[in-house]
């Protein structure tokens, strides 16, 4: 397997999907909201200055808003 | 008539209230749980002879907590002894995450409580073509599914006549993982909880606060013991009921059409845009701001008209003596400084849960955590922080939502640093006596001056924050997963009932202090025991023969102020403010002005011998006219104005603030410490600028 990317590196509109994650010590809420393994997702968009990034899961209405610390533990696999 | 309390659990963002206040209406109220500040909604209502007690837990993902608001839930849900622990849970979910709210449905049929699992804003699927076979679901829940759209109330009175069900026959849906069956075993040996679940709850939650010193140093005993990593134990979880439940949802859901609204993404286009939404968010906090400042002032004057004329006429009705001072300047008076508060409090409520009702408010989040984060703040304190700008007091309650505990902590403890409207008395009167009126650069420079104040005190919030998050250690990460839900129209009957109970727990909560001090500043301020105190008419009359009986009566109260024990503690810190440029008289202001901010500029006119007016014009005229009698210079110069400035923009003059943050970080610790510190920050602040200036 490649080297995984992570979600901080995907380019606003892309579409990918969850494979699995950096560290075991991400925090609980990750899982709860849904961001598991083979979910896949949107980047919407990216605050200024490195700030959070909005996710869409797909067929979910509601968005998520990520830190980038959150989202560089996410890693996925873009689908193009 | 029997009755049945019951719970209502969910995800945040699923309309669990307004299931709440529809289910209730106005019987509700607003309370605390035993010893934590988290705000408890308790309501009833009866239905076909039984009346059912409902209580409404903060919004949840799932069992595992990750703040202060979700903790409640496990402990309510796991512990058979707690007051709210209920008899039947109704887990509220939405269509769109089905998914994550039976997930947490299991886990509570899991502790062993009878669920029903109600499926809420069911229009707003039907609109995006989304059909849910509720007989499917019943039978992968093994519970009554009631389908609701409460903002229009369809289905409420189906979910009151399900509430009778009694749920059985449920197969838990997680396993416990054979590598831990044996460790649960022991747990559940050691402690004998109810079931397995409770048993490996114990295991994978941080702490469970219900459980004694003794089988909390039993459970960490067994974890160290085993090598157990409790957070892998909770994703463990997740990650098994997750996909079992892909399985079992599978069909439930039926999904043709695929339309999807996109208003939301148009909103977002524009709302959290990265130009335009910060442009968005500030000309909104303008309004806020505009409308705290000016809406509020016609009612504020009402009030305290209404409460002159109440004091008045209830003194001339009394006789004179100490029970009519008591009553009218103590109690009347302290009940009016609580209740002044109210439109500004309502008004900046009214902006926030309509924020909160539409969805907006997880948008600020978004925006100004970037902005907020190096400050060990997160863009959740962007609420408290810009509502400090009206009152510490409904901001510090507002930083609850803060999961991580430090970003919590930091937040109460900066927050009293935001330029509240209880300073703005004392500003406009030192401004107007010391700055002079003035254009600068084609501004007005007094108003430059007032501007500046504001400046100030957002760099003080932040300034500290920082320093605060070099200082602390947490163990826990910070972090942000938000969600962002679509736009709402807000639920008016919400949004008033929301601030019902947050004007309802000022009054209640810190208004009982602010009652208690004022009474205690009335009998330091009404008793003494100098002999200038008791004769003060004589020792007037004679030393002033000249004086009209007016000017004798406000010359006689000025006397006895100074010789009351307030004086007298006035006279007893003048050393310690001399350096600062002030003379005891302030020292009085300042002493009483601990109350709250605004009592400053009441207790001046009372020193300069003014009678009760409340007059800014008569008193600044009066002040302007003081000297000082330590350097024989005007009392409120360039130089002793700014540090008085100084000194109110950052003391904590304010005991209901005090009283709040007491309240909300549980410490005496932390009150203190913010207390001390800023005091202490204001008291250099104004002893440098006085030292430099004079």
């Amino acid at each position: 397997m490649s080297q995984h990317q992570s979600i901080n590196q995907l380019r606003k509109g892309e579409t990918a999907t969850i494979v699995g994650y950096l560290a075991d010590e991400i925090p609980i809420k990750i899982y709860e909201m849904g961001l598991l393994p083979g979910v896949v997702l949107t980047l919407k968009r990216q605050a200024p200055f490195n700030g959070p990034v909005c996710i869409h899961i797909r067929d979910n209405p509601n968005a998520i808003a990520l830190r980038r610390s959150e989202a560089a533990l996410i890693l996925i696999e873009t689908l193009s | 008539m029997t009755e049945t309390k019951i719970a209502l659990v969910g995800n945040p963002n699923v309309g669990k209230s307004t299931v709440f206040n529809k289910l209730t209406g106005l019987r509700q109220k607003a309370g605390n749980y035993p010893g934590i500040t988290v705000e408890k909604k308790t309501g009833s209502f009866t239905y076909q002879h039984t009346k059912y007690q409902l209580i409404d837990l903060p919004g949840a993902y799932g069992i595992h907590p990750s703040s202060l608001d979700e903790e409640i839930v496990y402990e309510v849900l796991v512990d058979k002894n707690n007051p709210n622990h209920p008899e039947l849970v109704v887990v509220v979910g939405d269509p769109f995450n089905l998914k994550r709210s039976a997930l947490l449905y299991q886990q509570i049929r899991e502790i062993g409580l009878p669920a029903i699992f109600v499926v809420n804003m069911i229009d707003e699927a039907e609109r995006a073509g989304i059909s849910i076979d509720v007989d499917r679901l019943e039978k992968v829940l093994s519970t009554k599914v009631v389908l609701t759209d409460a903002r229009s109330g369809k289905g409420i009175d189906s979910l009151k006549a399900a509430l009778q069900y009694k749920p059985n026959g449920y197969t838990p849906a997680f396993s416990i993982p054979d590598e831990y069956a044996a460790v649960t075993q022991q747990v559940k040996e050691q402690l004998a909880p109810a079931n397995d679940y409770i048993a490996w709850l114990y295991l994978s939650q941080k702490r469970s606060k219900h459980l004694d010193a003794t089988a909390s140093s039993e459970i960490s005993a067994i974890r160290q013991e085993n090598q157990i990593n409790y957070h892998r134990l909770q994703i463990h979880e997740t990650m098994a009921r997750h996909s079992t439940l892909d399985r079992q949802l599978a069909n439930v859901l039926k999904d043709p059409a695929k339309k999807r609204e996109n208003l939301t993404a148009r909103l977002d286009d524009l709302l959290i845009h990265p130009v335009w939404g910060y442009v968005v968010f500030f000309a909104l906090l303008m309004l806020i701001f505009q409308a705290i400042y000016t809406w509020s002032g016609p009612f504020m004057d009402a009030i305290d008209n209404a409460f002159a004329w109440l004091a008045a006429s209830a003194g001339e009705r009394l006789p004179d003596g100490p029970l009519n001072g008591l009553l009218t300047d103590g109690i009347i008076a302290g009940i009016g400084g609580i209740v002044i508060f109210i439109p500004q409090i309502a008004i900046l409520f009214v902006f926030i849960s309509l924020m909160e009702e539409s969805g907006y408010m997880s948008r600020v989040v978004y925006l100004m955590d970037r902005w907020l984060r190096p400050f060990g703040l997160s863009g959740k304190s962007a609420v408290p922080l810009m509502s400090g700008a009206a009152c510490a007091i409904p901001a510090v309650m507002s930083a609850r939502t803060i999961e991580n505990d430090k970003e919590r902590l930091i937040t109460i403890l900066v927050t009293p640093f935001m330029t509240c409207s209880a300073r703005l008395p004392i500003y406009i009167i030192i401004i107007g006596l010391v700055i002079p009126q003035e254009r600068f650069w084609g501004l007005d420079l007094q108003g430059l001056v007032l501007f500046g104040m504001y400046v100030l005190g957002i760099l003080a919030a932040l300034g500290s924050a920082w320093v605060l998050k070099q200082l602390m250690k947490t163990d826990y990460k910070s972090f942000l997963i938000l969600e962002m839900p679509t736009y709402k129209y807000p639920v008016v009957r919400n949004v008033l009932l929301n601030v019902w109970d947050k004007t309802m727990g000022f009054i209640l909560g810190a208004g009982k202090i602010i009652l208690a001090i004022s009474v205690i500043l009335w009998v330091l301020g009404s008793f003494g025991v100098d002999d200038r105190f008791t004769n003060a008419e004589d020792i007037v009359r004679t030393e002033r023969p000249e004086l009209s009986d007016e000017a004798l009566e406000n010359e006689v109260q000025s006397q006895q102020l100074e010789y009351s024990f307030l004086g007298t503690m006035g006279r007893f810190i003048e050393p310690a403010i001399t350096p600062l440029g002030y003379d005891w008289k302030m020292g009085i202001g300042l002493i009483s002005s601990f109350a709250a901010r605004e009592v400053f500029v009441s207790t001046m006119a009372t020193v300069y011998s003014l009678g009760g007016t409340d007059d800014e014009l008569t008193i600044r005229e009066r002040m302007a006219s003081e000297i000082n009698p330590n350097t024989g210079r005007p009392a409120y110069n360039f130089a002793s104005g700014i540090s008085l400035l100084l000194f109110y923009a950052f003391a904590m003059q304010c005991m209901s603030t005090i009283a709040i943050v007491r309240r909300e970080t549980n410490s005496w610790k932390w009150t203190l410490i913010q207390l001390t510190f800023m005091t202490g920050f204001a008291y250099l602040a104004a002893l440098m600028a006085y030292q430099l200036l004079k």
